[in-house]
């Protein structure tokens, strides 16, 4: 959990991009791990198709795409609003209190009983905060490929959401689910790229033409 | 009030309403290539075929049947059929217009390799099939992929002239609204969760199943789950604050698709909220209250942004953002009233909106332009549009006795019953700068004098567009106003659409 929580954080701050996807890449296996160890304990075992179906998306494919698309337009991050030693602490120390919280009062979140049981606890609990972290890459950083990255931390909490709290889904939803974040993945990136084609910049910032 | 129990009827009318225009819509991807013939013939074949089911379910429903498929999987009541028919309609309007509309020169010369008329009617199918979809289903997980795949089937339809402001309109619409429907799905998981001790695994997926379940789950996870959807489905419909694509992606996508992401996309939003939220909302006080203040200040920015704008286009996306606020705080009130008139403006704005961007397309059509101030110093010899576009005015601002009247007058009675008479007073507001902001624009381009700037020059003009734009244009407007004079006409089905939300409510 540490481990997802520390690959989760860099993702989202790492400034190489290349290293940011390959901490993905990292927090999404440990994802699959997770939904693996869930399912040798509840001994359920459709989440053993869940955790192939995530791993092949987002361990195998997302990361892949990613990996592929900044290879070969061989741009560097546009700088976030914050810098990185501020960012870093501040977003730590917010992101651990906010778990604790979520942790010590998960009566708020939590739909069922089972749910405030250890592991699932902490399990939501990180979800939460990961979701949470990613909605601040999507604030904060203006790079347009890593605002891919964060929206990719929020569909992972969720989906440890989703494991955590309602584990019997039947597969034809569960592909329903990671076939919708793959295509949304991939038109994305190619938006990106036509975006990066035409205004010279992969810079969400400059993306104001049309306010008003 | 007897909510009668309508015997449930295995049917493959529910499956075929979204694979019909599924096939099809892969069918022009495969074969569009080969000619205009292929294109537009599988179109209008596809698109007619998905009509006739809608229609056939309409019938069968409005008998009190109720359509299921795939062992409840698929679910089609009085609601699903109201918004599959709508749907189907705007979607044989906007199909026949834009054979049309695509003819003109700057349309064609500013396609970019990527987007071409096979891709456009291709996807414009597959969007109509996943929306029929979405409104098809009964499963709470499979209505979230299915309302984003909804997205993702017409970005590149906003992105069709492959320009700067069209691809930063798409990347925000893709972006916005993917990030706000996850919100959604995190509400509904909760909400699945929630419901898992009460029920039996094979029915705790169903929407259906909602209303039995609605008192039984703790208050504090029904209120932080309505939160999520509405952040969620409120993203989709565009309300304030969440509405910020919004303008940018109707207006720069081509006329004709314009009118199918303000009168059929938004509305897959409230339709979801509809399903979820109107269920909750009489056993919970803060809901309604809490949909009231974000409607309210939906309506007044949008109205507020509406006014200032001189791009014809970003005047009626904002209006868009005013008037989803109405359709989505009746169906939040949660009473028979307020439903009804929620779902009877979910119409009129679709009829109304699609109205009025048709007329504005052919206004682009003729003239080449779109600022209010430019298009005033054209002269314009269009009666029929003018005709189209001054109903579309005076029907979105609630003017008796047009279709808009009705709805936002139900609509006034249903807030003020549930005592949230300064939600209404905000409303009639609303409704009165709109006619204002829409009046001054009409008036500038179809009646002012048009003066001319150069010496001897003579003022442009724009001629009447050609039959296949202008019939969908007087069709609307012949409903906007039948549907003013005779609102009864809709009654049958909203009754039965409005008592289908009420019968999950009791759970029934």
């Amino acid at each position: 959990m540490a481990c997802h929580f520390i690959a989760s954080v860099g993702a989202a701050e790492i400034r190489n991009l290349k290293t940011a996807t390959l901490f993905l890449l990292v927090q999404s296996l440990l994802l699959s791990f997770i939904i693996v160890a869930f399912a040798e304990k509840s001994q359920n075992y459709t989440l053993y198709w869940w955790a192939a179906l995530t791993f092949i998306t987002k361990v195998v494919i997302i990361p892949a795409l990613l990996w592929w698309h900044i290879k070969r337009t061989e741009y560097i991050e546009v700088k976030p609003l914050v810098s990185f030693v501020v960012s870093f602490i501040i977003l730590s120390v917010f992101l651990i209190v906010f778990y604790q919280m979520i942790r010590t009062y998960v009566g708020f979140v939590a739909p069922t009983v089972e749910a405030t049981i250890e592991p699932a606890r902490s399990s939501l609990a990180l979800a939460f905060t990961i979701f949470v972290l990613g909605l601040y890459v999507l604030v904060v950083h203006r790079d347009a490929v890593k605002i891919i990255i964060g929206l990719h931390l929020i569909e992972n909490g969720v989906h440890l959401a989703l494991v955590t709290l309602v584990p019997k889904l039947p597969v034809t939803t569960i592909l329903g689910i990671v076939s919708n974040v793959v295509v949304a993945a991939v038109m994305l990136l190619f938006l990106t790229e036509s975006i990066y084609k035409a205004f010279g910049s992969a810079d969400t910032m400059k993306l104001s033409s049309l306010k008003r | 009030m007897v909510v009668t129990i309508n015997p449930m009827v295995v049917s493959i009318l529910p499956f075929l309403v979204f694979m019909v225009p599924l096939v099809f819509g892969g069918l022009i991807f495969a074969l569009g290539r080969l000619g205009k013939m292929f294109r537009h013939g599988l179109a209008l074949a596809g698109i007619s075929l998905t009509l006739l089911i809608a229609v056939m379910m309409t019938v069968r429903v409005l008998n009190g049947e109720v359509l299921t498929w795939w062992g409840n999987n698929f679910y089609v009541d009085g609601l699903s059929t109201l918004m599959e028919l709508a749907a189907s309609v705007m979607g044989a309007i906007v199909v026949v217009y834009s054979m049309k509309y695509f003819g003109a020169k700057t349309e064609i010369e500013e396609a970019h390799p990527y987007t071409s008329m096979t891709t456009y009617y291709g996807q414009i199918l597959l969007f109509l099939g996943l929306m029929n979809w979405t409104c098809a289903t009964n499963n709470i997980i499979m209505l979230y992929v299915s309302l984003e795949f909804t997205t993702l089937a017409t970005v590149f339809l906003v992105t069709f002239h492959w320009n700067k402001p069209a691809l930063e309109a798409g990347y925000k619409y893709l972006l916005l609204v993917t990030v706000g429907v996850v919100f959604a799905l995190l509400g509904s998981v909760l909400l699945y969760s929630a419901a898992t001790p009460f029920l039996p695994a094979s029915r705790v997926l169903l929407l259906t199943e909602l209303g039995t379940i609605a008192t039984k789950i703790p208050s504090n996870i029904v209120l932080l789950a309505a939160a999520f959807m509405v952040v969620g489905f409120g993203t989709k419909a565009g309300l304030v604050p969440f509405h910020a694509w919004l303008p940018d992606a109707h207006a720069e996508a081509p006329a004709p698709v314009s009118a199918l992401l303000s009168g059929i996309v938004i509305k897959v939003g409230a339709y979801a909220l509809a399903r979820t939220i109107s269920v909750f909302a009489p056993h919970y006080g803060t809901i309604p209250l809490f949909i009231a203040i974000l409607c309210s200040i939906s309506m007044i920015v949008g109205m507020m942004m509406a006014m200032v704008q001189d791009d014809l286009k970003r005047m009626l996306a904002y209006s868009s953002v005013a008037q989803i606020a109405y359709v989505i705080e009746g169906l939040g009130m949660g009473t028979y009233l307020g439903i009804y008139g929620g779902l009877m403006h979910l119409v009129n704005h679709t009829i109304v909106k699609g109205l009025l961007f048709l007329a504005v397309g052919a206004i682009i059509y003729s003239a080449g332009k779109r600022r209010i101030s430019e298009l005033a110093k054209v002269k314009f010899k269009m009666p029929l549009t003018a005709f189209a576009f001054f109903v579309g005015v005076f029907a979105i601002s609630g003017m008796p006795p047009f279709n808009g009247f009705v709805s936002k007058f139900t609509l006034f009675l249903a807030v003020g019953q549930a005592k949230l008479m300064w939600a209404a007073i905000i409303g009639i507001i609303t409704s009165l700068f709109t006619l204002v902001c829409f009046f001054r624009a009409g008036y500038k381009i179809f009646w002012s004098e048009k003066e001319v700037h150069a010496v001897g020059a003579e003022a442009a003009t724009a001629a009447e567009v050609p039959a296949a734009m202008w019939v969908g244009m007087v069709l609307l407007a012949v409903a906007a106003i039948v549907l003013g004079v005779f609102p009864q006409i809709m009654h049958p089905l909203l009754d039965s659409a409005t008592k289908c939300i009420l019968r999950i409510l009791i759970g029934g």
